[in-house]
């Protein structure tokens, strides 16, 4: 056992550049650290564009309206999946809720989480779906019609009063929705800014790109779902809805990479004593996710092909090929952004003077098939939820 | 007047809310234990457990009652922080009865490493070694004395204790000057570096010998006007003489 430790660490020692403290030489915060704020950044992100449909009234949106909502809800069950994982003893994580520890911000996102699912999301949903549930619940048979039956919680007036004020409630718990969401994201990101012992986390942008960063890769990714399920249901896309969410997608890439480089651009004006070892960690353990990966594929190519794509005189195939890649490569460029602040602020010494590398394990609660298994599982759960509540504007039953 | 009725789904909701934080409030009652911020935000009775579990280690105030001879050159020594229990293990039960339980002692080879094998988060200065290479199968206290350890012969060289000034040095603009050109070492400081110290340059005059205008050596070396250049400053309130950059 311990030569098999040595050898571990006699193969990462040569990785090393500089010097770094020995508690630095092993990553506390891996790969599953990194795919929590990329899933609560898809939960904060699709949520926004319903509320963008439902309270701005962006109607061309309406066939993605539902889709979103329950894109959100299922990733938002999966979203602290990878921190019971990455802590272990998931069932102590009943505890935070029993005995709140509000001077820990840490502690308070289970209330946080369960107001988002409890009062936004699960509400909002309920009440939009309502009209349908009652309706299946009479047509449906079998089981089906049980759990539709329990589903409406014995409200079954469909009378025009009633679904006026379903409409009206549902408007009231958007707005509650848009800066609950931002609540839900805004902290993740607080929770890396105020770490003050780091110079890569410590910045009080920090909340506001992880909200921006999380619009965008919300907005790609219902536009992703929608395009892949009207596909596989042989259906016509609705071209209006897929231009305004790619021209919504541009212009949230566009605030997004700006306050990046703002955020960049103040780091190097500044040029604390950290600025060194930070340019030397972008420039060779960063280069491929930061430069390459979140800047150039992710932000760059995104921007200037949906500019085109939106704008220019292009068929509508190409658009959608366009549109479809640029979703893509957002977010492999939103799970680099997700890596380049969590791993990249345990890369660089708090001696400022050396580098440490990261190397992911494959197996184990840890490891890259559970985070594999963790960014599948939302699709699973998305399924099933467009089984139970099919989201589609085809399906939605229409009264009066 | 008659009360607005209230709909029928926002009463199912409101029962489903009601359950949901009738089961908190239950499980609060049921998991919380009652001691529970009591102090703080943890349970009072664990402070009361600890506070009853059994006492190993004695302190070692507790040593130097009966082992004064040992303890005295100790508290002078580089060892003077290390406590008497680190090496000696945990000696409550000593303390008890000293006869029926003696503490043992580290006589192999690999307990001293543990502090001093080399690693390079430790203190300029402190004393390490490449276990493999050093007096490889000779046990430590062959020529250490771990109550009062001094090298068995004294340093040859500045660097074994400074060497980050010696490696910064190395590449300065100073490299060729040896260290007692600026510094009068007394021998004691060799043997006793924490009570004999070496001495540092007090003067601007000192640095005049090679960089005032018209010293002796060659036209290399940079010459100032003592005079006028930094007025009432010290040559070193700007210029750090080990640092490369100190021109």
């Amino acid at each position: 056992m311990v030569e098999l430790i040595m050898i571990h660490i006699q193969t990462g020692l040569k990785d090393i550049t500089g010097y770094i403290y020995p508690n630095e030489f092993e990553l506390h915060w891996g790969l599953l650290i990194v795919v929590y704020p990329y899933l609560t950044g898809l939960v904060a992100g699709a949520f926004i564009l319903a509320s963008l449909e439902r309270l701005f009234k962006i109607k061309v949106l309406q066939p993605v309206y539902r889709l979103s909502l329950l894109s959100a809800l299922a990733f938002l069950f999966v979203a602290p999946l990878p921190l019971l994982a990455h802590l272990g003893h998931p069932e102590r994580s009943f505890e935070m809720f029993l005995t709140p520890y509000t001077k820990s911000a840490m502690a308070m996102f289970g209330f946080v989480y369960a107001w988002y699912l409890m009062v936004v999301l699960l509400l909002e949903i309920w009440f939009d779906y309502r009209k349908d549930i009652v309706i299946w619940s009479q047509e449906k048979k079998g089981i089906m019609r049980f759990v539709y039956k329990i589903l409406t919680l014995g409200a079954t007036d469909l009378s025009e009063k009633s679904i006026l004020l379903d409409n009206k409630i549902g408007k009231v718990i958007t707005i509650i929705g848009i800066p609950s969401a931002f609540l839900l994201h805004g902290y993740v990101g607080f929770i890396f800014g105020s770490v003050k012992a780091n110079p890569w986390w410590s910045s009080v942008l920090m909340p506001i790109v992880f909200l921006f960063s999380a619009i965008v890769s919300g907005i790609a990714l219902v536009l992703l779902i929608y395009m892949v399920s009207t596909m596989f249901r042989w259906k016509t896309m609705n071209m209006s809805c897929l231009n305004q969410l790619g021209e919504l997608l541009l212009y949230a890439i566009i605030v997004d990479f700006s306050l990046e480089l703002l955020d960049f651009i103040q780091r190097l004006y500044e040029s604390e004593e950290s600025i060194h070892i930070l340019s030397q960690m972008i420039s060779s353990r960063l280069f491929l996710s930061l430069i390459i990966s979140q800047f150039i594929l992710g932000s760059v190519i995104p921007m200037i092909s949906l500019v085109w794509a939106r704008f220019g005189r292009v068929p509508d195939e190409m658009r959608r090929m366009v549109y479809f890649i640029a979703a893509i490569l957002v977010q492999v460029g939103i799970f680099s952004t997700r890596w380049n602040v969590v791993i990249g602020g345990q890369l660089f010494s708090k001696s400022l003077r050396g580098l440490t590398v990261y190397k992911i394990q494959l197996f184990g609660l840890e490891g890259l098939f559970m985070a594999g298994f963790l960014l599948i599982l939302p699709f699973i759960i998305l399924y099933i939820l467009c089984k139970l509540f099919p989201p589609w504007v085809d399906s939605e039953v229409k009264l009066h | 007047m008659k009360a607005p009725r209230i709909p029928k789904k926002i009463l199912g909701l409101a029962f489903i809310f009601s359950i949901v934080i009738a089961a908190l409030v239950v499980a609060r009652m049921l998991f919380i234990p009652p001691s529970f911020g009591k102090y703080g935000h943890y349970r009072a009775d664990a402070v009361n457990e600890i506070v009853a579990q059994e006492i190993n280690y004695a302190g070692y105030q507790a040593c130097m009652e009966c082992h004064d001879e040992i303890y005295k050159p100790k508290e002078r020594s580089y060892h003077k922080s290390v406590s008497c229990e680190a090496c000696h293990g945990p000696a409550a039960k000593h303390v008890e009865a000293p006869d029926e339980f003696v503490p043992g002692a580290p006589r192999e080879r690999g307990y001293c490493p543990l502090c001093h094998d080399y690693n390079p988060s430790r203190p300029t200065g402190f004393p390490q070694i490449i276990t493999e290479l050093h007096n490889p199968g000779k046990a430590c206290m062959t020529c250490h004395n771990p109550h009062n350890p001094v090298l068995p012969h004294t340093p040859e060289e500045c660097s074994a204790c400074h060497r980050e000034i010696a490696n910064v040095k190395r590449i300065s603009y100073h490299a060729s000057l040896p260290c007692v050109r600026c510094h009068t070492v007394p021998e004691k400081h060799m043997v006793q570096p924490k009570f004999v110290f070496a001495q540092v340059p007090v003067e601007r005059e000192f640095c005049g010998e090679c960089h005032a205008e018209g010293a002796p050596g060659g036209p290399d070396i940079p010459r100032i006007d003592l005079d006028t250049h930094g007025e009432r400053y010290l040559c070193w309130d700007c210029h750090y003489p080990h640092y490369p950059e100190a021109r």
